[in-house]
């Protein structure tokens, strides 16, 4: 039955994941993604990791697919032309890349070499048990307490050993967040009385190429190589 | 309280004063421009946070200098404690050193190193920004420099494979905003797009990478997945018998080669480097630079070392090989790919493409070494070298296009008669990147081509010859393109309607002290050499906690065990109890290294200069503290 | 349970998106659908992380969930790396009138 559900999620992840990246339309490609990430949460729910499932779908779905929906209506490319993919030419090579990729990747996981006192990987067909009675090693205690409380235990784990990861997690927010704002912000929009002094003379004669580019230096596709 | 809870000692954030000093200056530098934004315009409003910025950074020196201070005192006090520090943190300063965080960072010499050598060289950068408004948004410019930095030096701190993914991003993350932050032109929007797009790709798959590694050994601490790689047998420690090994591995290298710019990852380093602001550009090739390869030798001579793997083949079915070939392509490629270049930005990514391939063969010289942190500790000496000496050059680049506006070798013209003292500070960071002798980047080259060439390792022997053979050769190439920056100052009549005006402090200074720095090691070698080798040393040893207890993760001086595989190991699984200290192993590996100090010294001594530095030099207290890690041993 | 899910098929529905993943990033000339291509990765990724956290073993030391540690923490790099990338996307796309990343080409050597 579980494995049953497995087939039908996996299928659906794949079929989602081949739709975001073949859908000339950005906005279907998009929402694709959007089905993706829900059934990664469904994977995580498989893998027992409630907690991290929520993350995926508070985080991913409604965060990450909102910015990516903000990028794609911002740059008005909605209508799938032919510049979001490329010739046919190149796409036979990168198929072929990931096509190896796979195949690596499914020859190295059936032949991977276990450490020693562990089984291979392609051997591993059930989950260690967390049961009550499943024996009382240590071990096992730790990993159902994992499991039955991970909220718990994941943030007993930011507020010690990953306390550092934790703080640095912060910081880069803020980074993201402080430097996406001051790039993305257009500075022409606002009456700048501040710059008005020497900014627009070296504003001039700072780019060799003309500010805004019209839709003839796009269309004509390649500018002079400097 | 919980049973369940791990024991932190949280005394241990100490230890992060210089990177939690840096990240709160990031906020006072951004609230500070937040306040002033109104009321002055953007280039007082750069004067003043510049200034404030570099305050910060003084700050964070005197914290990283502070702390190696109390180390040392606590340390050398054993009977009494100075008065001002309270008991507990005298006794925890009088144990410290190893990994802090239950293992996911360490804190020992070389984070003290290293520590003190970026926030230096943050200064630089923070000083050369300084020099002309390229941007409007100065506190966010200043506040993102310096929270890379916070990513630089956790990134040379971490112990583990999480926080190595965070801190990585969060230096890159920084790097790719403030590449794109000269709005006023088009190039710096286009290298920063590219250097993201290269850049996320490259850390999936790193990430990938990472998490095939974590399956294989269930752990993401470096020294417990050495410890497993180690305890399997010989069949699965070469790559071929391997796939998934192998593919991690691959992956891992991918995601490391992009950020030092290897070779077949090397497309978005020129573009990025042109686009960047010549502050940032200096801060991308020196900073991210120093402390992705740290990391790199880290995850690559301490956690896959058993990997390495060097046999009976030429290349050898281990990374070495791997590593052998990126670092060939990439430094005959780097270098050819200089010689066609005009713009000055462009040449020197290229140039340090090519510096990075000369690098690797430190890297693969200390992977199969019977002295592997020598060999390392001469990747950093010449990795801070040439940080310094790329600083200087970058400052040039700020130079040219603050006042002509472009940045072509062009445009050095006439340099030469214009300002002779600066012309001839450029002509010796030119000579030491070539690599010309009195200087230290003659000596940085030396020393990791004399560590190739010296491995006692018969089979991979060749491979490293040939490696040296073609670094040389391409160490003449590279002769070419440096010679044409100078032969533009010193032998062209200045042309062209703009001329460079007065160089100022916030441009003369990085390259004055690019230049010394060049000079002094170059008369003086052995002392950074030596320190660097220290730093080496607790580079690649970590004494981490397998029962979760503090106390036994610091009990052993750190700094001594570092031994590679023995050979026997490569035939029969050994139990992992052989990489611990031990002291037999302890003491033979302080002989190899005073041996090796007394053979670095007699290299340092062909001009007869006296044996040791004259005292009261700045980083003598530096070289001191090296050597009294090497006599606890 | 007696028909458990091996680990296998966890991880080769990791390694399948990660392909197509790989394969998006290569094809794709949008610079907002690269991103989503490295979305997919970095989702194919955090599956093998999860799975290999709850079928293998850990050796002591690395606490009780070092997997989902890291896969918590590629979600957050995850959402910074996506909103940093908007914001520059957005910047180029106001200098170029395209988000297409070969469009821009004003270096090139």
């Amino acid at each position: 039955m579980v494995q049953f559900l497995f087939l039908v999620i996996a299928a659906l992840g794949l079929l989602t994941a081949l739709g975001t990246v073949l859908a000339r339309n950005l906005v279907h490609a998009a929402l694709f993604l959007v089905a993706f990430f829900f059934t990664i949460a469904c994977q995580f729910v498989l893998l027992e990791a409630e907690f991290l499932a929520a993350l995926q779908v508070l985080v991913y779905i409604g965060a990450v697919a909102i910015i990516l929906m903000f990028g794609i209506m911002l740059t008005r490319n909605i209508q799938g032309d032919d510049t979001t993919i490329v010739s046919a030419a190149w796409k036979i090579p990168a198929l072929a890349a990931g096509l190896f990729v796979f195949g690596i990747l499914v020859f190295g996981i059936n032949n991977a070499v276990a450490p020693a006192g562990h089984s291979p990987w392609s051997e591993s067909n059930m989950r260690p048990s967390i049961a009550t009675d499943a024996g009382s090693s240590k071990a096992t205690a730790v990993r159902r307490e994992a499991v039955n409380n991970m909220a718990r235990t994941v943030g007993n784990e930011l507020m010690t050993r990953y306390v550092v990861g934790f703080e640095v997690a912060g910081l880069l927010l803020t980074v993201a967040l402080v430097g996406a704002i001051a790039l993305a912000h257009r500075e022409e929009a606002e009456p700048d009385a501040r710059s008005r002094g020497e900014q627009p003379a070296r504003r001039a004669s700072a780019s060799p190429q003309p500010q805004a580019a019209g839709p003839s230096l796009v269309s004509s596709g390649t500018s002079p190589p400097r | 309280m919980d049973p369940n809870l791990s024991n932190v000692d949280f005394r241990d954030f100490w230890q992060l004063a210089p990177a939690t000093v840096l990240s709160v200056w990031g906020l006072v530098v951004l609230l500070a421009d937040l306040a002033l934004a109104g009321r002055m315009s953007a280039p007082a409003r750069r004067r003043a946070i510049g200034w404030l910025t570099l305050a910060g950074v003084a700050l964070a020196l005197l914290a990283a200098a502070g702390l190696i201070q109390v180390q040392q005192l606590a340390k050398a006090e054993t009977q009494g404690t100075p008065g001002w520090l309270s008991p507990s943190l005298a006794e925890y300063f009088s144990r410290a050193g190893g990994a802090i965080f239950l293992g996911t960072l360490s804190a020992d010499l070389q984070t003290g190193v290293l520590n003190v050598l970026f926030i230096i060289m943050l200064g630089l950068v923070v000083w050369q920004s300084m020099a002309w408004s390229f941007t409007e948004d100065w506190g966010e410019y200043f506040a993102l420099v310096t929270w890379a930095t916070v990513g630089m030096m956790l990134l040379a701190a971490s112990e583990e494979l999480v926080t190595l993914f965070l801190t990585l991003e969060t230096m890159t993350i920084c790097l790719y905003l403030t590449t794109a932050f000269e709005k006023t032109r088009r190039r710096s929007a286009e290298g920063g797009l590219k250097y993201f797009v290269y850049g996320s790709v490259s850390s999936a798959l790193f990430l990938f990478g990472l998490s095939l590694l974590y399956g294989l050994t269930g752990t993401t601490q470096f020294e417990s997945i050495r410890e497993v790689l180690a305890s399997t047998g010989p069949a699965a420690r070469g790559l071929s018998g391997n796939v998934t090994g192998a593919t991690a591995l691959l992956l891992m290298l991918v995601g490391f080669g992009f950020k030092i710019a290897a070779v077949p990852f090397h497309q978005w380093a020129p573009d990025a480097y042109e686009g960047a602001p010549a502050p940032v550009t200096a801060w991308i090739a020196t900073g991210s630079k120093l402390a992705s390869f740290v990391a790199l030798m880290k995850v690559f001579l301490h956690a896959l070392q058993p990997w390495s793997h060097p046999s009976n083949e030429l290349l050898g079915p281990g990374w070495l090989g791997v590593i052998a070939i990126v670092s060939a392509v990439t430094m005959t490629y780097g270098n050819f790919a200089a010689l066609v270049q005009r713009n000055f930005k462009r040449m020197l990514a290229y140039s340090s493409i090519a510096n990075a391939g000369y690098m690797l063969v430190g890297v693969a010289a200390a992977s199969v070494s019977t002295r592997g942190a020598e060999a390392a500790g001469s990747v950093l000496f010449y990795l801070v070298v040439y940080a310094f000496a790329n600083i200087g050059a970058f400052a040039v680049a700020a130079w040219l296009v603050r006042d002509k506006k472009t940045d072509d070798i062009d445009d050095l013209n006439g340099l030469g008669m214009q300002s002779p003292l600066l012309a001839i500070c450029i002509l010796v960071l030119m000579l030491s990147l070539i690599g010309i002798p009195p200087f230290a980047g003659f000596f940085g080259k030396l020393y990791m081509f004399m560590e190739a060439i010296n491995q006692q390792h018969a089979k991979a022997w060749p491979t490293l010859m040939g490696l040296v053979a073609l670094g040389l050769m391409n160490s003449v190439v590279s002769a070419f393109y440096y010679v044409r920056v100078l032969k533009a100052m010193f032998l062209r009549e200045p042309g062209g309607s703009r001329r460079l005006g007065l160089a100022g402090g916030s441009i003369e200074i990085p390259i004055v002290i690019g230049t010394l720095v060049a000079i002094f090691f170059g008369i003086y070698p052995g002392r950074l050499m030596s320190v660097m080798q220290g730093a080496a040393v607790s580079m690649l040893t970590t004494t981490t906690s397998t029962s979760g207890g503090f106390a036994s993760m610091i009990s052993a001086p750190s700094g001594t065990g570092y031994a590679p595989l023995p050979p026997a190991m490569a035939s029969a699984p050994a139990s992992p109890k052989s990489t611990r200290l031990d002291p037999e192993q302890a003491k033979k590996y302080a002989d190899r290294m005073k041996k090796a100090e007394a053979q670095a010294k007699a290299l340092a001594s062909p001009g007869a200069q006296p044996k040791n530095a004259p005292p009261g030099e700045a980083k003598d207290a530096l070289a001191k503290k090296a050597e009294a890690q090497q006599e606890d041993q | 349970m007696a028909s458990d899910i091996p680990l296998n098929w966890f991880l080769y529905f990791a390694a399948a998106s990660f392909s197509i993943g790989l394969v998006g990033v290569l094809v794709r000339r949008n610079a907002i659908a690269v991103l989503m291509a490295i979305e997919i990765m970095l989702n194919a990724a955090n599956v093998n992380l999860v799975a290999f956290w709850r079928y293998r073993n850990a050796p002591p030391g690395a606490g009780p969930l070092p997997g989902v540690i890291l896969a918590l923490f590629v979600i957050t790099v995850a959402a910074a790396e996506v909103a940093v990338g908007i914001g520059m996307i957005l910047l180029c796309y106001r200098r170029w009138r395209a988000a297409d990343v070969d469009r821009y080409d004003s270096m090139s050597g």
